[in-house]
């Protein structure tokens, strides 16, 4: 027998552990090792309020075990890596030609110094 | 309060890069802040600096144009946070000028109406004095849309958003 959406939603939410991981998973996706976590709660303690929720249709897990870490999509980031290679790259060649430009001012100021001196 | 949840955590990205300069922490915190010092060093090898301009204060905008030996234009441009001489500056950074292709190089699967890559960079540039020299830190926190957004693509924030979309409406009909 199926309870019909409104009741099975109520009864996920009428648990402040389930509203707690709700707020938790909002933030992201996690494992459900990370979701114990705060809880003194067992894995399988956690795993029953995870079934609850589910079925509710108010989360979604993977057919993998339980051990899903967070996971970002891998194109996403590996467009932020990219971009963050090309940005250090114009970071250390700026710098490089900051040392050496320092170089040359310091170099100048020595020499008019010297010239003031002796002139 | 900083937020440490894991969204922003995963959202968020900071790059930090350090040198050790051979100069005084007034010279180089003056290299960094008077124009006509800043396009002798700004940008990649055999780049030049057309404009150069810096209203160096709170608030105060600046505007760098680099151009490369091909004649193409890369302009920065930012605001100024924080000016506290000689240690630290605070100045976001914005390369949304920058050309199409550049764009498309660095994130080639952008969306097409994205011009800012990593979002508006934060950047805070610290002077520290080291036995007479300068230990140069660049910290650039920048926030990915991309990671933001797949973030809020993924599964199980838009399962619980539907659902409480539904029970509102289930609720609107009681």
């Amino acid at each position: 027998m199926l309870a019909d959406p409104l009741t099975a939603t109520f009864s996920a939410l009428a648990d402040p552990t389930r509203r707690a991981i709700l707020a938790r998973l909002s933030q992201g996706e996690t494992s459900v090792t990370e979701l114990a976590e705060p809880f003194e709660m067992t894995l399988p303690g956690i795993s029953k309020h995870l079934k609850v929720l589910e079925r509710a249709g108010l989360i979604a897990r993977g057919r993998e075990a339980q051990w899903r870490p967070c996971r970002l999509e891998p194109g996403p980031l590996k467009d932020v890596s990219h971009w963050v290679e090309h940005y250090r790259k114009f970071w250390e060649q700026s710098l490089d030609r900051l040392g050496d430009y320092l170089k040359e001012l310091q170099a100048k100021e020595r020499k008019q110094r010297h010239r003031k001196k002796s002139g | 309060m900083t937020s440490n949840s894991s969204a922003d955590h995963q959202s968020k990205r900071e790059f930090v890069i350090t040198r050790l300069l051979d100069a005084p922490r007034a010279l180089v915190f003056k290299a960094w802040t008077d124009p006509a010092h800043m396009k002798h060093w700004w940008g990649p090898h055999n780049f030049e600096i057309p404009v150069c301009r810096m209203d160096v204060r709170p608030g105060g905008a600046y505007r760098i144009v680099m151009r490369g030996a091909d004649g193409v234009d890369y302009p920065v441009k930012g605001i100024y946070r924080e000016i506290t001489p000689p240690e630290r500056l605070v100045m976001t950074m914005d390369v949304s000028e920058h050309s199409k292709e550049w764009h498309d190089h660095v994130k080639p699967n952008r969306r097409p109406d994205e011009t800012n890559p990593a979002g508006e960079m934060l950047m805070t540039v610290t002077f520290k004095e080291v036995a007479g020299k300068t230990e140069l830190t660049i910290r650039v926190l920048f926030e990915s849309v991309e990671i933001r957004n797949s973030m809020v693509k993924m599964g199980m924030t838009e399962g619980w958003t539907q659902s409480l979309e539904r029970l509102e409406s289930e609720l609107k009909k009681m």
